[in-house]
C-alpha cells in the first residue's frame, strides 16, 4: 500500500494505492487517525485500492467512528469495484459516509 | 488457454500477515486456469485470504513463528474444495462465530464473508502434524 496525502482548506485528502489487508492496517491508521484527532474532515479517495479484506473494513470502521466521536466526518471518495463489493459485503453502505 | 475443469494445486506459506499477499497471489494463479467469472474469483481470494488471515490472528494469536500453513485447493466436478492445515492452537468451533452483522463495530467480519461465500465451512482435527484442518466448499457452475 503507498499514499499521499493533499490538504484543501479543513479538508485532508487521503489518496490510498494498492491492496489493504492485516498487514498494512497499522500503517493505515497512523495515517488517518492523526488527521481525524486534528479534526480534519478527511476524504478517503479509495479509486486506487484494487483489494481490501475485512481487516481494511475494520480501518474504515474505526476511522468513521473516531471521526463521529470528533464531531467531523470521514468520506470515502472514488471507490473502486472492488472495495465498494467489500463494504456492501459487510452491508455498511448505509453506515459509512460514501461520498 | 484452455480452462481446466480439475484442479489440485498446493502451497506452504509462512504463518505471518506478511504471506497474505503471497496466499492471494496462489489463489488468483489457480483460478486462473478456472473459467468462472472475475467476481466469483475475487470472492474465492477474498475467501481464502481471510481464512489464511484467521489462521495468522487466531490460531498463533500473531505470534512470530517458524511454523508453515498450507491451503489446497482442488476442483473435482464442479466441487471446490479449499483445505488450510495449520498446526496453531486448536481452534474451537463454539467460538468461531461472526459478529452480528448489525453491530457496526471493527472486527468480526473475516468469518462472516467466508460464510457468506462459501456453502460450507468445516472444522476438522488435522491430521499429524497438522493440528487445525478447515475445509471450505462450493458448487462451481462453469
Amino acid at each position: 500500500m503507498s499514499y499521499k496525502v493533499t490538504e484543501e482548506g479543513d479538508i485532508s485528502i487521503v489518496h490510498l494505492d494498492g491492496e489493504i489487508d492485516m498487514d498494512v492496517t497499522e500503517k493505515a491508521k497512523e495515517i488517518i487517525m492523526p488527521l481525524i484527532e486534528a479534526k480534519k474532515e478527511v476524504h478517503l479517495n479509495l479509486k486506487e485500492v484494487q483489494y481490501m479484506d475485512s481487516s481494511g473494513i475494520s480501518v474504515l470502521i474505526e476511522s468513521h467512528q473516531k471521526a463521529n466521536e470528533m464531531g467531523k466526518k470521514v468520506i470515502l471518495k472514488d471507490i473502486s469495484k472492488s472495495v465498494l463489493k467489500v463494504i456492501m459485503m459487510a452491508k455498511l453502505e448505509q453506515i459509512l459516509n460514501l461520498g | 488457454m484452455v480452462a481446466l475443469r480439475q484442479i489440485s494445486e498446493q502451497r506452504d506459506f509462512a504463518v505471518s500477515s506478511a504471506s497474505l499477499k503471497d496466499v492471494r497471489s496462489f489463489s488468483r494463479e489457480v483460478f486462473e486456469k478456472v473459467n468462472i467469472d472475475q467476481d466469483l474469483k475475487d470472492e474465492l481470494v477474498l475467501a481464502i485470504a481471510e481464512a489464511a488471515q484467521n489462521i495468522v490472528k487466531h490460531a498463533y494469536q500473531g505470534e512470530d513463528t517458524d511454523d508453515k500453513m498450507e491451503i489446497k485447493i482442488s476442483l473435482n466436478n464442479g466441487e471446490l474444495e479449499i483445505g488450510f492445515f495449520d498446526k496453531g492452537r486448536p481452534v474451537d468451533e463454539k467460538n468461531v462465530r461472526h459478529r452480528k452483522i448489525d453491530d457496526v463495530k471493527p472486527g468480526g467480519l473475516g468469518t462472516f464473508f467466508i460464510q457468506q461465500i462459501m456453502d460450507a465451512v468445516v472444522f476438522k482435527e488435522g491430521e499429524k502434524p497438522w493440528i487445525n484442518h478447515l475445509i471450505l466448499t462450493k458448487k462451481i457452475n462453469y
